[in-house]
């Protein structure tokens, strides 16, 4: 891209350094890396009942104590987040690449498409995610995880397109593509070499964003009753915490830290796409 | 004779009242078309349940002649075009039916009698949300704080980014478990203390949002040559930032608190839930455990009615208080 020149511009080019970049990235690599290796090294279910240890304090044998059953509360909560920002991260991506395709052709096209698919990102937007997922979950006799993923999605890709078609709008006047146009650059060179990757800048971002709200709305349903029908969501750590919150803290208090945790690395990863996308 | 030389016409002018109801009228005609979209896909998809929804509500104990009779009343029988006009209709007369669980009361009924302690506990936590959210943004940009200034706005930060559902159980067990200074969650004399927690809790993710907006807002104020006035004429920095800036910041404000309505009947739900107060996410979330699909409809239409009516009262007042928009 356009990386400007003279003293003025090396000092406003003088921004987040690579560290700052990793440093935000890392908590979630290292949350998806490690959940996940749990998930595939260690041998059997995350459920498995050990009825004379149920709600167990945090022990050697058991770092987080356990939950209700006898739960080990430490691999729940590795497996509930391995998932979880699973369903996250898909959600986030199939979102951004439907929204993204929609909004950058309503800009090229213009006209009465653009009205109306800005129009249906404002519907869209605008109305209460939870009441929805509940009107469609409510269909499914016994929710799975890739309903609760479509119920996201079908909200997620508005907010990228509406980015998409708003950065692409303005990105068709930009001088730089008109430069481009008047050196004879084709159509489709433009849209590959300036129009998409200033667009994928702002969509990146919001790729962090939307993940941290699946992982947030995912645990609420979950809390409330409407989780995957597998049972493993910190949202039902969390309703067993909020049972045993007198005899047993600890399950409330770690599971309530794991979806702080979980939300904050997407939210930090949104923030590290955003310097590494002023940096490129 | 402005006129005349075809200039623009900067001269003062009345309030125009006509242009922020006609706005508010645009609003709530897309507003009234998103609920009929929700309130078509809520029985769209309450009808092409994959199993049959008389044997979810009686049981499979229920013999064949029991559910004839449940779906004649329920009117499954009819074609689907037939139920659907049937049921825009009852939408229209609210009435729904009776419940399913309990089939002395209506479905609207039900809804009603929800809606009051949800919307209590809506309109605590938007006040509070409100307030503190806007004290925390004035303080965030005004001289107060001195240098503690960006420690003000790192902790809206955080506070915004703090999921509802992680530091309500959090706080909970810090006030409730081990400092009790408030009710345990589901104490059936909670009583007020209970609710006001509760509220409390509710606001914090909407009275962060609210900071965030407001101070930016705020901050685009900061150099107004209106303020440098108000300082010249000897006003106090209380007196600038309230009386002059703030009105000016209102607008976003009243957009963020419209907007986070839809998330603040989603933390509903899930306090509700947590604190076992009844309302219409317990509501809900009872009908859609029973299958009680008269008052799991009502409820869902009801809530999106609600939001729907916040959106058009919000965009009518922003016209009211930004007169700016508004010239024709």
């Amino acid at each position: 891209m356009h990386r400007l020149s003279g003293s003025t511009g090396e000092q406003a080019m003088k921004g987040p350094t690579r560290v700052s970049i990793v440093r935000a990235l890392a908590p979630l690599g290292l949350l998806f890396m490690g959940s996940w290796s749990v998930i595939v090294f260690t041998s059997g279910n995350a459920r498995r009942f050990t009825l004379e240890q149920a709600w167990c304090r945090p022990s050697l044998g058991h770092i987080l104590g356990c939950a209700d059953g006898g739960i080990d509360v430490a691999k729940f909560v590795a497996f509930a987040i391995g998932y979880v920002l699973l369903l996250a991260l898909s959600v986030a991506v199939i979102g951004a690449i439907l929204g993204t395709v929609l909004g950058a052709t309503a800009a090229f096209l213009g006209g009465a498409f653009e009205q109306v698919l800005l129009k249906a990102c404002d519907l869209v937007q605008s109305f209460p995610n939870f009441l929805l997922a509940l009107a469609v979950l409510a269909a499914v006799e016994q929710p799975r995880r890739w309903h609760i993923g479509a119920v996201f999605v079908l909200t997620a890709w508005a907010g990228f397109a509406r980015l998409a078609a708003v950065q692409s709008r303005k990105l068709v006047i930009a001088e730089f593509v008109i430069a481009a146009r008047a050196f004879g650059a084709s159509r489709s060179s433009i849209l590959r070499r300036h129009i998409v990757p200033h667009v994928l800048g702002p969509v990146a971002i919001q790729v962090g964003t939307v993940a941290a709200g699946v992982v947030i709305g995912e645990s609420a349903l979950a809390f409330v009753g409407l989780g995957p029908a597998d049972g493993i969501s910190l949202g039902v750590l969390i309703e067993q915490g909020a049972v045993g919150m007198l005899r047993a803290p600890h399950v409330l208090i770690f599971s309530a830290c794991a979806v702080a945790l979980a939300s904050g690395a997407c939210q930090l990863a949104a923030e590290g796409l955003r310097l590494w996308v002023r940096r490129s | 004779m402005i006129q005349e030389f075809g200039l623009p016409d900067h001269r003062p002018r009345g309030r125009n009242w006509a242009k922020p109801l006609w706005d508010a009228w645009g609003v709530a005609l897309s507003a009234f078309a998103v609920l009929v979209i929700f309130a078509t896909l809520v029985f769209l998809a309450l009808r092409l349940l994959p199993g049959d929804p008389t044997e979810l509500i009686l049981g499979d104990q229920a013999t064949a002649a029991e559910r004839a009779q449940l779906a004649a009343k329920l009117g499954f029988n009819a074609s689907l075009p037939v139920q659907y006009l049937r049921y825009l209709a009852g939408l229209l007369r609210l009435d729904l039916g009776a419940s399913l669980s309990h089939p002395e009361r209506a479905a609207f009924a039900c809804v009603a009698s929800a809606l009051k302690s949800t919307s209590t506990l809506a309109l605590i936590s938007v006040g509070f949300g409100s307030v503190g959210g806007v004290l925390a943004a004035l303080l965030s940009v005004g001289p107060w704080l001195g240098k503690y200034r960006g420690q003000m706005h790192s902790a809206i930060l955080v506070v915004a980014a703090t999921p509802l559902l992680a530091f309500a159980p959090l706080a909970t067990w810090i006030f409730a478990v081990r400092l009790a200074w408030t009710p345990l969650p589901g104490d059936p004399e909670n009583g007020a203390w209970g609710l006001l927690f509760a509220a409390a809790l509710l606001s914090l993710p909407l009275g962060a949002q609210v900071a965030r907006i407001g101070r930016a807002s705020l901050m685009e104020q900061e150099g107004a040559q209106f303020l440098d006035v108000a300082r010249a004429k000897g006003a106090s920095s209380v007196r600038v930032w309230c009386i002059h800036a703030l009105p000016v910041a209102a607008a976003p404000i009243l957009v963020v608190l419209a907007t986070q309505l839809g998330a603040l009947l989603g933390g509903a739900v899930v306090l509700e839930r947590f604190f076992e107060r009844p309302g219409l996410g317990t509501l809900m979330l009872e009908a859609y455990a029973a299958r009680d699909f008269p008052v799991l409809e009502a409820s869902i239409v009801a809530a999106g009615l609600l939001f729907v009516i916040v959106q058009v009262v919000a965009a009518g007042c922003i016209g009211f208080l930004d007169p700016r928009g508004n010239r024709p």
